[in-house]
């Protein structure tokens, strides 16, 4: 059986991408399972899809935890703890990364046990991630080896027909160019062996002791306990406020902010980054342009 | 007319330049909708309890976080001004009783999108006006179904494609006048309201916010994921909105209705629509000009029919 994860930012078309290379793997004489998998969370969390395929009925559920081949459309996501790019790579496991580095750089800085190849990241531009998805199913099926060119042709076509004839022949583009591009690691991604019940891990069953319902869920008395959660991981664009050029206006960056994360002290705007999920429409509004939208990529280069 | 009650907000600078509703939730990156709550909230305070209907700000207040200084009560799509009654009988109460002196009495607030505010809940929401409930209602519209994936809702505009309306000409319906519905009740106050006009925003809130009774607020929301448009362009869209007058800003108080932000010289609609992904196919492979001159012709009647009365 074959299991590929594929990992991105909800709006990065990840589930498109598990979608495509389904239905070319169904296209293609496989049975197959494919599913996106989010949460609460919107454009610009970390998400991810999965499919799985095999020549026999699949009985295996629930999310990969052991990928044969692992593809991340955004590679900020790598060092995201809670986005789990890793989760459960061995050396069995293909890494394909959209990224703007080399290969190199990331084995080095992995210390990656498997395979790991890397995608021009020709999607640095935001307005074109959207095309990103069809990206990762072309290369990820020219990596699996089993699946022909037209077939894929044929299952984006099948996708993505309702979006008219301009979008399909986009999408076609981007991932035939991705499935030509991979012709040297053609055939690379290996199945992985079948787990059936009796391979399944013994439960690690856990205790829990019988709370007194105020104590299981205890009422919470403060206000504003969002700030706990960290949205800036969303981010891939850094707004970044230059203060010689920030002439003190009426605040409209903190005004526009959806997220109330451009607090003003004493006429001077400050970013919350730890909330800031990277909307730009500070960088779209500021009157003296005094915002520059900087690729969140060149903050974890300069920490490394 | 609105200029008789003095306002403190007279200029930007006078808004709130420091934010009460908490960073860090779930809603998108650049959502309109959270843009014109946060804004709301700022300007009715922390002593407001939310009401709120199924829909994407559902996820505001997931357990144990929340981005509201006070409490949020869930109900379903159809009954958050049922669920507002509840909650203002039971202040009233307690009050009555003694059991809470007056300065911790609450604002209630409905907090809901436009699937249920144009749809499921309007029978609520007339019974509700009927009984002169002491209520502000805020919906944000984003003209569609969006915490389920934009599908068409009664405030979907004509020509927008949807997840359920994927053909090629979109939405073939028309986006229902909320406003109008509100008002033929003859509740306290009635207004449209958008994030990208937040001066125009915090004078209506503040006069809503002064009144007893039934206020009812409608914020055009322009929601990057159900519209199709990158996030950063949220306040060009909702500013579009209001200079090509598809988005009248205007007020209902005593049995009038009055403009509040009259665009001198309108926009052709276009601009805003070729703004949205949900409108593409009106531009491309070729123009579709019998719908553009439709929505056009829409929104020149809809001045045409307000001339004399600004
Ligand atoms: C009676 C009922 N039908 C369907 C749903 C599923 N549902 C949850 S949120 C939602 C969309 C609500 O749309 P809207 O009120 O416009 O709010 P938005 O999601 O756009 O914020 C739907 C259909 C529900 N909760 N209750
Ligand atoms: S779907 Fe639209 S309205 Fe809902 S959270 Fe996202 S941007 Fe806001
Ligand atoms: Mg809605």
């Amino acid at each position: 059986m074959y299991r590929i994860r594929f990992h991105g930012r909800g709006g990065q078309g990840m589930k498109t991408a598990s979608r495509l290379l389904g239905t070319a793997f169904f296209l293609a004489g496989y049975q197959v399972q494919d599913a996106p998998r989010y949460g609460a969370e919107r454009r610009g969390a970390p998400i991810f899809a999965f499919v799985r395929a095999a020549k026999a009925a699949i009985f295996e559920r629930g999310i990969i935890r052991e990928p044969d081949l692992v593809v991340v459309a955004d590679d900020s996501l790598v060092p995201v703890p809670m986005a789990g790019v890793l989760q459960g790579a061995d050396p069995h496991t293909v890494m394909l990364l959209n990224t703007g580095e080399s290969a190199e750089t990331w084995r080095h800085r992995l210390n990656y046990p498997g395979t790991l190849l890397t995608l021009p990241a020709e999607a640095a531009e935001r307005a074109e991630l959207r095309f990103v998805g069809a990206t990762c199913a072309g290369a990820a099926a020219r990596l699996l080896g089993v699946i022909p060119r037209e077939t894929l042709a044929a299952a984006l076509h099948q996708e993505l027909a309702a979006h008219g004839e301009a979008v399909v022949q986009r999408n076609l583009d981007q991932a035939l160019a991705a499935f030509d591009a991979m012709a040297e690691h053609a055939g690379c991604v290996g199945e992985g062996a079948a787990v059936g019940l009796d391979r399944a891990p013994a439960p690690a069953w856990v205790e829990l002791p019988v709370d007194p319902a105020d104590a299981a869920a205890a009422a919470i008395h403060a206000g504003a306990t969002s700030v706990e959660v960290r949205t800036g991981l969303w981010r891939i664009l850094r707004p970044v406020i230059d203060y010689a050029r920030c002439n003190r206006c009426w605040w409209v960056c903190s005004e526009f902010c959806p997220d109330s994360a451009i607090k003003v002290v004493d006429g001077r705007p400050e970013i919350d980054y730890d909330h800031c999920k990277g909307c730009m429409i500070c960088v779209a509004q500021c009157p003296p342009h005094a915002i520059a939208a900087v690729p969140e990529r060149q903050f974890s280069e300069a920490k490394a | 007319m609105s200029e008789q009650i003095a306002t403190i907000y007279k200029r930007m600078k006078d808004l709130p330049s420091t934010h009460i509703l908490g960073a860090g939730t779930p809603m998108c990156a650049g959502c309109g909708g959270l843009q014109a709550l946060h804004e709301v909230y700022d300007i009715l305070g922390e002593k407001t309890v939310f009401v709120n209907a199924a829909g994407c700000m559902t996820l505001l207040a997931v357990y144990p976080f929340t981005p509201f200084r006070g409490s949020w009560l869930y109900t379903s799509m159809s009954s958050a001004p049922a669920g507002a009654q509840g909650v203002r009988d039971a202040l009233d109460i307690l009050l009555a009783k003694g059991r809470i002196p007056p300065e911790e009495d609450l604002a209630v607030a409905v907090l809901t999108g436009d699937g249920s505010a144009y749809g499921m809940g309007l029978s609520a929401t007339s019974g509700a006006i009927e009984r002169g409930l002491d209520f502000l209602y805020l919906c944000y519209d984003n003209e569609g179904y969006g915490n389920t994936g934009q599908q068409t809702s009664p405030a979907t505009p004509h020509g927008a494609k949807t997840a359920t309306a994927t053909g090629p000409a979109g939405f073939g319906g028309y986006k229902k006048d909320l406003f109008a519905i509100w008002a033929a009740h003859r509740p306290a106050y009635v207004a449209t309201v958008i994030g990208t006009e937040p001066l125009d925003l915090a004078r209506k809130i503040e006069k809503a916010k002064a009144m007893k009774g039934p206020r009812l607020i409608i914020a055009l929301a322009p929601c990057p994921t159900g519209w199709d448009f990158d996030p950063q362009q949220t306040v060009e869209v909702g500013k579009l909105a209001v200079k090509t007058g598809i988005w009248p800003l205007k007020e209902y108080e005593n049995g009038q209705v009055t403009h509040t932000k009259v665009p001198s010289q309108r926009v052709p609609v276009e601009e805003y629509l070729k703004k949205q992904g949900r409108f593409a196919h009106l531009f491309a492979p070729q123009r579709d000009e019998a719908t553009l001159a439709e929505i056009q012709a829409q929104v020149d009647a809809y001045w045409a029919g307000m001339e004399g009365e600004q």
